[in-house]
C-alpha cells in the first residue's frame, strides 16, 4: 500500500487563503455599509 | 431591521457555519489515501466553484429580465452578484492552482475548464469595471446586463468542458447525473461546507444591495422604483 503524500501545507495555505479573502470582503462590506 | 443587518447577521452566522466546516473538515474528515490532506482543498474549491457559476447564472438572469422589465432592483441585484462572484472566483482561483502543485506537479496548465473559468473571472472582473466606468445609471444597467447575458452563456460550457475535452480537471464526482462518488463523512463535510458558502453568498449579497440602495437614494437614481 502506497504512504499517504505529506502536503498538508498546501491544504493549509488554502484554508488560510479562503478566510483571508472572506475576511477582508466581509470586513470591506461591513464598512462600506456602515458609512452613513 | 434594516436590509444591512440583516445581511451582516446572515454573513456572521455564515462564517461561523465556515469555522465549523475547517473543524470538521481538518480534523474529523478522513484523510484521502491517494492525495494526502490536500484533497481536503475539494471542501472550499468546489462549494466556492458552485457559488461562482451560481452568481453569474443570476447576474445574466437579472439581466435578461432588467432589460424587459427596466426595474433597478433587479440591476442592484445583479451588481451585488456579480461582485460576491468576483470574491468567489477569486477563492477558486488560488485554492485550485494550490490543489494541482502537489497533485498534478504543476500550478497551472492551459485545459479547458482551468481557462475557461479564468475568462470566467475576467468577465466578472469586466462587468465590474463596466459599470463603474459608465455614468448614465440606466445605460449602464443596460450594458452591464448584455455582459451579464454574456456570462449566463459562458458557464455551462465551463460545467460541461470536463466532458467535451480532455483536460486535467478530475470530472464531477458530486454534482452529476449519478449518485455523488464520495464517502458518506466526506460528503457531510462537503454538504456542510456548500450550506456555508451559501448564507455566505446570501449575506454578502443582501449587503451589497443595502449598498446599492443607499447610494441609489443618496444620488437620486431610481428614486420612484426603491
Amino acid at each position: 500500500m502506497p504512504d499517504v503524500p505529506q502536503n498538508a501545507g498546501y491544504m493549509v495555505a488554502a484554508y488560510i487563503v479562503t478566510a483571508v479573502i472572506l475576511l477582508i470582503y466581509a470586513i470591506s462590506l461591513h464598512r462600506r455599509t456602515a458609512k452613513p | 431591521m434594516s436590509l444591512a443587518h440583516k445581511g451582516r447577521w446572515i454573513t456572521l452566522v455564515g462564517l461561523v457555519c465556515l469555522a465549523g466546516v475547517y473543524v470538521r473538515a481538518l480534523a474529523f474528515t478522513p484523510v484521502e489515501r491517494l492525495q494526502g490532506p490536500a484533497q481536503k482543498i475539494f471542501y472550499l474549491h468546489v462549494p466556492a466553484a458552485l457559488w461562482t457559476e451560481a452568481a453569474m447564472i443570476l447576474v445574466g438572469l437579472a439581466g435578461i429580465f432588467y432589460l424587459f422589465l427596466k426595474d433597478p432592483r433587479l440591476d442592484r441585484f445583479a451588481a451585488a452578484s456579480a461582485e460576491v462572484g468576483t470574491v468567489f472566483a477569486t477563492i477558486v482561483l488560488t485554492t485550485g492552482p494550490i490543489w494541482g502543485k502537489p497533485i498534478w506537479g504543476t500550478w497551472w496548465t492551459w485545459d479547458a475548464r482551468l481557462t475557461s473559468t479564468l475568462f470566467l473571472f475576467f468577465l466578472y472582473v469586466g462587468y465590474l469595471l463596466v459599470r463603474g466606468a459608465v455614468r448614465d445609471p440606466r445605460l449602464r444597467a443596460r450594458y452591464a446586463a448584455v455582459l451579464g447575458i454574456c456570462g449566463l452563456c459562458l458557464v455551462p460550457f465551463i460545467h460541461l468542458s470536463v466532458f467535451l475535452f480532455r483536460t486535467l480537471h478530475p470530472q464531477p464526482i458530486i454534482v452529476k447525473p449519478s449518485a455523488p462518488s464520495l464517502p458518506g463523512s466526506m460528503l457531510a463535510t462537503w454538504l456542510f461546507s456548500l450550506a456555508a458558502f451559501t448564507l455566505l453568498y446570501v449575506g454578502f449579497v443582501t449587503q451589497r444591495y443595502a449598498l446599492s440602495l443607499a447610494r441609489d437614494a443618496q444620488q437620486g437614481e431610481h428614486a420612484d422604483h426603491a
